[in-house]
C-alpha cells in the first residue's frame, strides 16, 4: 500500500467470493500479479457463510478456507479488504481504479488478533455475517475463519467508551482513523461482485419481513452451519426445536409481478441440501418442499434429488399463495395443490424458509459503460466464443455477476475469465 | 537429504499431531478432545491438539507457528481425505521451511467419523489407532526431494468440438504449442449443423466457424483431422501420443499436458422404447431439428409424404431413468442423470416450429421443466403463450404410445397440472427428447486408465476444488466429456482446462512426488526377481555397478517410469528394493501400532 509499485498490478479483481478467489489463483499461478479489492472485512464472499454445499455435501468452510488461505499466502496476490471500488476508468494502457479503504479503527500492522477488544466491548450489534440471526460486539473480528483476522470497529454503534482501547495489549485502537483513497493502475480487470438475495419483503403475501418464523434461505444456511448463531437448529421466535419445516420454492423468482422473471437456478438444489441436513439434525422432523419444478440439472444433482426423496423429504407440487401465522407464531402456508383438486389448503408449520431469488449485487457499474441485460446482470459480448468477455475491452466477468449459478459453474467461469485476462495482457500490453 | 530413510538423521524428532473437527463432520462423532489427549501421551509426540478447521488460515498458522517457534519437525494432521487438502498442508509446511514429506495425513473423516456414525466410541478408538499409525510412519520418514520433470511446452487436445477448439485457442494464445486431434474429417463435433441454438439464436455452424477459422489460422496449433489415437504413454510433463494420421501412418507426438474434449453422443433409444423404430414418425429431438430445418413446405410440416398437424414431445428419454420403471440399453446402466440441455432445447425447437408453422398443435409431456438459465425461462413462457399444451406427468410414470390404424398415435399420460386426469393426445408425430451419453472412448479409458463416474462421463477429482483435473496428473477434461453442458458452459469449462494447462506449464519443470522404488546397492544380490515382477516397461533394469570397490549386478530404477506400485518390493528377499515414503519398516510399524490398540 505504501510504495508506488503497490499501486500497480497486472490484474485487478473486484470481489473475493469464490469467483474472485479462483480467478486470482488461476491468474497468479500462471505468473502474473493480482490485486483483489473486497468491500467486506474478510475475503470469501457468500460461500464462506454457507453450511455444507451440494452436491458433494462438503462443509463450505472446508472448500473455501483453503482457497482463502492460498490467496492470502500467494506471493503474487495482494488483497485489500474493507475497501470499496468507487470508479473504474479505461485508459490507454489499461484501467485506473479509484478505491477507498474504509477505516477499521485499529492499527492493522500492530494488531495480533487477540480478541481482547471484542471481549471488553459492552455494545452488542446485529451480526450481518449471521444475516441478522445473531449478535456480535461493536468491535469484532467478523467471523471465525475470516481472512485477515482483524477486528472492525463499527463507527455507528460504538459509544466511544474506551473499553477496547484500555485492554488492547498493542495499543492499536485508533478512533480517529480516516478513509484512505487511492488509485490503482491495472492492465486488466476481472469483475466478480456476485449477488444479493431478494429482500424478504419483496412479496408482501409471504410477510417475510414481519413473521419471525419465516426466514430466508441464507439464514437457514447459518442455522445449519457448524458455528451458526445458535449452535443448533432452533426457530427464532422462541428457541423451540422445529418439528415441521417447510420450504417455499421460487419464493421470489420466476415471477413477473415482482420483476424477477428468471429462474434463480440454485434454490432447488440448496433447498434439497438444507432439507437433507435438517433431516440429519432433526431425525423426527417433517420437512416439506413446495415447488413448481425441481431443477436438478447439474452433474450428480438428479441422484442427489433421488436421495432426498428416499430420505422421506416431502416434495409437494404446489404454489404457495400466502403465509400468515397463528397465535403461537406458527407460520400457516396456504397452498394451491395442483395434485389434489383446486381447493386451497392451509398447512401449519413451525418454521418456513423462503427460497429467495438472486439479484445482481450492483446495477451501476463503477462509472463504466458496461452492457447489462434487462435483469441487471453483466452481459457477455461473445457468449458463444469466449463467455467471460464484455463490451469493455480488458474487463472480464466471472460468477453470479453474470447471472445466478452454483459454485461448480462459478468456478468454471472464474477459470474462463482468468485465461481471457492472461491472454489479453499477453497480446495487448 | 537422502532418498530413503536409510540413515538415521541426527536431529531429534519432534512430532506434532493436529486433530481437525472439520466443523462437526468429525467432532460430532469422534471425541476429538479425547483423541488429542491420548495422542499427547504417546511417546515421541510433543504437541497434540485439536481445532475446528485445520485447513483454514488459523489452522495452518498453528502448524507454521509450531514449526518455526517450537521446533516441530514432523507433522501429523488427522482430518478429511488427503485428496482434499494434502496440497494445502504441504504448502503450509513449505512456507514454514519444512520438507513437505515430513507430514503425514490421516483420514479420520471418510475412514472413521463418516462410516461409523452409529458407534461414536468405536469411531474415536479407530481414529486414535489410525493416528498412532501415522505417527509411527512419520517417525521413520526423512526428508525427500521432489522429482523434477522437464515439461514439454506442448498441449495435446483430444476432440475438435467447441470444447477442444476453445481450449486449443486459449493455450495457443498463451504461447503454448498445441496438437489438436479430431477423429473425424471436420471440426465442430455435435454442433456441426445448420440449426439454430439457444440462447443466442444463431446457427450452430456459426459458432463452429468462428472458433474453427481461428484454430486453422493460429500458427501455434497443429490440427490433426482424421486422427486415431492408438495409445498414450508417459506422465505429466512428458506424454507420448501415438496415433494414426490421415495417411494411415503411425506417428508419435510428445506433450506436457493432455486435454480430453471428447464430447458426447446423442442417446439412441432401443427398438420399441417409446415405440422408437416402429414407425418413421417416432423421431428423436436431434432428428426432428434436422427435419424442421429441411422442410421447405409453406403451411405445415411435411414429412415422409405426410402433413404433420399435431406433435407430442416426450421429455427425459434416456435420461433421469429409474430403477423398476425404465429399462436400460442392453449391457448399459440406467442413465440416472439429467441431460441438462434437452428441456430448453426442446422448448426452443418448439418455439422455432411455431414460428415456421404456427398452426401445429403441440403437446409437451415432461416431469420437471428445467429451463434454468437466465434466458431460458422466457423461452418457456413464450411456448406457453404459443398455445403449447403442457402435460406434466408424475415422476415415476411414463407416457404410453399406441399407433392407430390410420398411422397416427395416441399418446396417453397422467397430467398433474389438471388434477391427475388421464390425457390422451392424438398426434401425427412423436418427438423423443433424447439427452446426452458420453461418447465412446473406452479405448482411451482403458489405455490411459481414466476415471469415469457412475454415469459414464469422465470423473473430475473434485467438482469444486479441482473441477477439470483427473486423478492422473497433467490430464484435464473440457466440455461435455465431463457431463452434460450447453455451449456457454462448455466454453467456460474448456477455458478452465486451458488455464490449468497454462499454469502447469508456466514453469519449465513439473514437480512429482518421489514415491518410487529405490535400490540399496549393498543389499541387492542381482537376482532379477524384481525385474520380472515390474509391469512398467523400462522402470527397472539390471546394470553393472561398482559397489564397495567391486563390480556387481544390481537392479536400477528409472525414476520417470516407475509408478511406485511396489510389486518389486514384495518379491525382493534381502529387502534391497523399497518404495520411498512407503518403506516396509514404515508399514510394519503402522500395522504394529494399529494391532496394539
Ligand atoms: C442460500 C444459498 C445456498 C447456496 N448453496 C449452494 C450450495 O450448496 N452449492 C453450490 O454450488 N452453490 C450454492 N449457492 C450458490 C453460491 O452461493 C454461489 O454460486 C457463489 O457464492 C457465487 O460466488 P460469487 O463469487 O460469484 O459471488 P459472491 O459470493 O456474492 O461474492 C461476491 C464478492 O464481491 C464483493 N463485492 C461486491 N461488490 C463489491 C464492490 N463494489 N467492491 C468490492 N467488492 C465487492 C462481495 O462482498 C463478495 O465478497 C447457494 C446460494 C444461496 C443463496
Ligand atoms: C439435442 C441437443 C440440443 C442442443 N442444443 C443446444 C442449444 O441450442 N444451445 C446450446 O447452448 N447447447 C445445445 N446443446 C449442447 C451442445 O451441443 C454442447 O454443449 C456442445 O456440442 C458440446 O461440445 P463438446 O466439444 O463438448 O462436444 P462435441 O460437440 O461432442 O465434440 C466432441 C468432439 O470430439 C471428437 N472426438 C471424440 N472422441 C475422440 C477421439 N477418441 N479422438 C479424437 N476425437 C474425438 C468428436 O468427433 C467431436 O468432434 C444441445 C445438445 C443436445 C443433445
Ligand atoms: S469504544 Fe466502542 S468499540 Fe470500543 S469497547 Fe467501547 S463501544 Fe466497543
Ligand atoms: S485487542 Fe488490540 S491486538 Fe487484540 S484483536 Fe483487538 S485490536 Fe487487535
Ligand atoms: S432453482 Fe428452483 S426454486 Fe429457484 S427459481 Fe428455479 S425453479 Fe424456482
Ligand atoms: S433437461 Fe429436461 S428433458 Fe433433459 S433430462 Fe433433464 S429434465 Fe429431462
Ligand atoms: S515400484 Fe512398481 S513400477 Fe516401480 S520398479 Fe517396482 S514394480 Fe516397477
Amino acid at each position: 500500500m505504501k510504495s508506488d509499485l503497490d499501486k500497480q498490478t497486472d490484474v485487478l479483481i473486484v470481489g473475493s467470493g469464490i469467483a474472485g478467489l479462483q480467478s486470482a489463483l488461476d491468474i497468479a499461478d500462471s505468473g502474473l500479479n493480482v490485486t483483489i479489492i473486497e468491500r467486506s472485512p474478510s475475503i470469501g464472499g457468500k460461500m464462506i457463510s454457507l453450511s455444507k454445499v451440494f452436491p458433494t455435501l462438503d462443509c463450505a468452510s472446508c472448500i473455501t478456507t483453503p482457497k482463502m488461505a492460498a490467496v492470502a499466502n500467494h506471493p503474487r496476490i495482494k488483497t485489500m479488504t474493507y475497501t470499496e471500488v468507487n470508479t473504474i476508468r479505461k485508459t490507454a494502457d489499461g484501467f485506473d481504479v479509484d478505491v477507498t479503504q474504509k477505516p477499521r479503527f485499529i492499527n492493522e500492522d500492530e494488531c495480533i488478533s487477540c480478541k481482547k477488544c471484542e471481549q471488553a466491548c459492552p455494545v452488542y450489534v446485529d451480526d450481518n455475517f449471521e444475516y441478522g440471526l445473531g449478535v456480535k460486539k461493536a468491535i469484532s473480528i467478523p467471523f471465525t475463519n475470516a481472512v485477515p483476522q482483524l477486528p472492525v470497529l463499527e463507527e455507528n454503534h460504538c459509544i466511544r467508551c474506551g473499553a477496547c482501547a484500555r485492554v488492547c495489549p498493542k495499543d492499536c485502537i485508533d478512533y480517529l482513523q480516516e478513509p484512505i483513497p487511492q488509485t490503482i493502475k491495472a492492465k486488466a480487470v476481472v469483475a466478480a461482485t456476485g449477488f444479493e438475495i431478494a429482500s424478504m419483503g419483496i412479496k408482501p403475501e409471504y410477510q417475510g419481513e414481519t413473521l419471525t418464523n419465516v426466514i430466508s434461505s441464507l439464514q437457514a444456511e447459518r442455522l445449519l452451519a457448524p458455528h451458526g448463531p445458535y449452535g443448533k437448529v432452533l426457530r427464532p421466535s422462541d428457541g423451540k426445536i422445529p418439528d415441521s419445516i417447510a420450504y417455499v420454492q421460487c419464493a421470489s423468482s420466476r415471477d413477473q409481478s415482482i420483476g424477477i422473471p428468471y429462474c434463480s437456478r440454485v434454490c432447488c438444489m440448496y433447498a434439497i441440501k438444507q432439507a437433507m441436513l435438517l433431516a440429519g439434525a432433526l431425525p423426527l422432523g417433517e420437512i416439506t418442499i413446495y415447488y413448481m419444478d425441481i431443477r436438478a440439472f447439474g452433474k450428480g444433482y438428479e441422484q442427489f434429488y433421488a436421495q432426498a426423496r428416499s430420505m422421506g423429504i416431502n416434495f409437494v407440487k404446489a404454489k404457495v399463495a400466502k403465509i400468515s401465522e397463528d397465535v403461537d407464531r406458527n407460520p400457516i402456508v396456504r397452498i394451491d395443490r395442483q395434485e389434489e383438486g383446486s381447493i386451497p389448503q392451509d398447512i401449519t408449520h413451525d418454521l418456513v424458509v423462503l427460497s429467495q431469488g438472486i439479484l445482481p449485487s450492483r446495477k451501476d457499474f463503477f462509472g463504466l459503460d458496461i452492457t447489462l441485460n434487462e435483469f441487471g446482470f453483466v452481459q457477455s459480448n461473445s457468449p458463444t466464443y469466449s463467455p467471460a468477455k464484455t463490451n469493455i475491452n480488458g474487463l472480464f466477468v466471472a460468477g453470479v455477476i453474470k447471472g445466478p449459478k452454483d459454485i461448480p459453474d462459478t468456478i468454471m467461469e472464474a477459470g474462463s475469465a482468468a485465461i481471457d485476462a492472461i491472454n489479453y495482457i499477453r497480446e495487448n500490453l | 537429504m537422502s532418498l530413503l530413510n536409510t540413515v538415521e538423521s541426527a536431529e531429534p524428532k519432534k512430532i506434532a499431531v493436529y486433530v481437525c473437527h472439520c466443523g462437526g463432520n468429525i467432532s460430532d462423532i469422534i471425541d476429538v478432545k479425547k483423541v488429542a489427549q491420548t495422542l499427547s501421551q504417546y511417546p515421541q509426540v510433543s504437541i497434540a491438539t485439536e481445532y475446528a478447521f485445520m485447513c483454514s488460515s488459523n489452522g495452518q498458522d498453528m502448524v507454521i507457528n509450531d514449526i518455526t517457534n517450537q521446533g516441530v519437525n514432523r507433522v501429523v494432521i488427522a482430518a478429511c481425505s488427503p485428496a482434499l487438502h494434502e496440497t494445502t498442508f504441504r504448502n503450509a509446511l513449505k512456507r514454514a521451511g519444512l520438507n513437505i514429506y515430513l507430514y503425514e495425513h490421516v483420514n479420520i473423516r471418510e475412514q472413521a467419523s463418516w462410516v461409523h456414525k452409529q458407534d461414536k466410541d468405536g469411531a474415536t478408538h479407530k481414529a486414535i489407532a489410525l493416528i498412532k499409525a501415522g505417527v509411527e510412519k512419520i517417525i521413520r520418514q526423512d526428508a525427500l526431494d521432489e522429482i523434477k520433470i522437464i515439461a514439454n511446452q506442448r498441449v495435446a487436445i483430444v476432440g475438435g468440438g467447441i470444447a477442444g477448439m476453445r481450449a486449443a485457442l486459449s493455450c495457443a494464445r498463451a504461447g503454448l504449442k498445441v496438437s489438436l486431434f479430431e477423429k473425424r474429417s471436420t471440426l465442430g463435433g455435435n454442433l456441426n449443423r445448420e440449426s439454430l441454438i439457444y440462447p443466442t439464436n444463431q446457427t450452430a455452424q456459426s459458432v463452429v466457424d468462428q472458433l474453427g477459422s481461428e484454430v486453422k489460422n493460429n500458427p501455434n496449433i497443429d490440427l490433426l483431422l482424421n486422427a486415431k489415437i492408438v495409445s498414450v504413454n508417459g506422465f505429466a510433463g512428458s506424454f507420448q501420443i501415438n496415433f494414426i494420421d490421415l495417411d494411415s501412418k503411425e506417428q508419435t507426438i510428445g506433450s506436457g499436458v493432455i486435454i480430453l474434449a471428447t464430447g458426447f453422443d446423442h442417446y439412441k433409444p432401443y427398438e420399441g422404447e417409446y415405440a422408437y423404430k416402429t414407425s418413421p414418425f417416432i423421431v428423436t429431438l436431434p432428428d426432428f431439428t434436422k427435419i424442421l430445418d429441411q422442410s421447405a413446405q409453406p403451411k405445415a410440416l411435411l414429412y415422409e409424404g405426410k402433413t404433420i398437424k399435431n406433435i407430442a414431445f416426450i421429455h427425459c428419454v434416456g435420461s433421469r431413468q429409474m430403477d423398476g420403471v425404465d429399462t436400460p440399453l442392453e449391457g448399459k446402466n440406467l442413465n440416472e442423470y439429467c441431460s441438462r440441455v434437452c428441456c430448453t432445447s426442446a422448448i426452443f425447437t418448439i418455439n422455432n416450429l411455431k414460428i415456421k408453422y404456427p398452426n401445429t398443435g403441440i403437446f409437451d409431456i415432461y416431469s420437471d421443466m428445467r429451463t434454468y438459465g437466465l434466458e431460458h425461462e422466457s423461452l418457456y413462457e413464450k411456448a406457453s403463450k404459443n398455445d403449447v399444451l403442457f402435460i406434466r406427468r408424475p415422476l415415476e410414470e411414463r407416457p404410453q404410445i399406441e399407433q392407430r390404424p390410420d398411422g397416427t398415435f395416441n399418446v396417453t399420460s397422467t397430467d398433474v397440472l389438471s388434477w391427475n386426469e388421464q390425457i390422451e393426445a392424438n398426434v401425427d408425430m412423436v418427438v423423443l427428447v433424447t439427452g446426452m451419453v458420453p461418447s465412446d472412448i473406452s479405448d482411451l479409458v482403458d489405455n490411459m486408465k481414466l476415471p469415469r463416474s457412475t454415469d459414464g462421463f469422465l470423473q473430475e477429482v473434485h467438482l469444486k476444488l479441482r473441477p477439470v483435473e483427473l486423478a492422473n496428473k497433467g490430464i484435464y477434461i473440457a466440455g461435455t466429456s465431463q457431463g452434460p453442458m450447453d455451449v456457454i458452459e462448455t466454453l467456460n469449462a474448456a477455458n478452465t482446462a486451458g488455464v490449468k494447462a497454462v499454469s502447469l506449464l508456466s514453469l519449465p519443470e513439473i514437480l512429482m512426488d518421489p514415491f518410487i522404488a529405490v535400490v540399496d546397492d549393498d543389499k541387492c544380490t542381482g537376482c532379477g526377481l524384481c525385474i520380472s515382477e515390474c509391469s512398467y516397461d523400462g522402470a527397472l533394469t539390471m546394470t553393472d555397478k561398482i559397489v564397495n570397490g567391486k563390480t556387481k549386478k544390481v537392479a536400477q530404477v528409472n525414476g520417470a517410469l516407475c509408478v511406485g506400485c511396489g510389486a518389486c518390493v514384495a518379491v525382493c528377499q534381502p529387502r534391497a528394493i523399497q518404495v520411498a515414503g512407503w518403506t516396509l519398516d514404515q508399514f510394519e510399524a503402522m500395522v504394529d501400532a494399529i494391532a496394539k490398540e
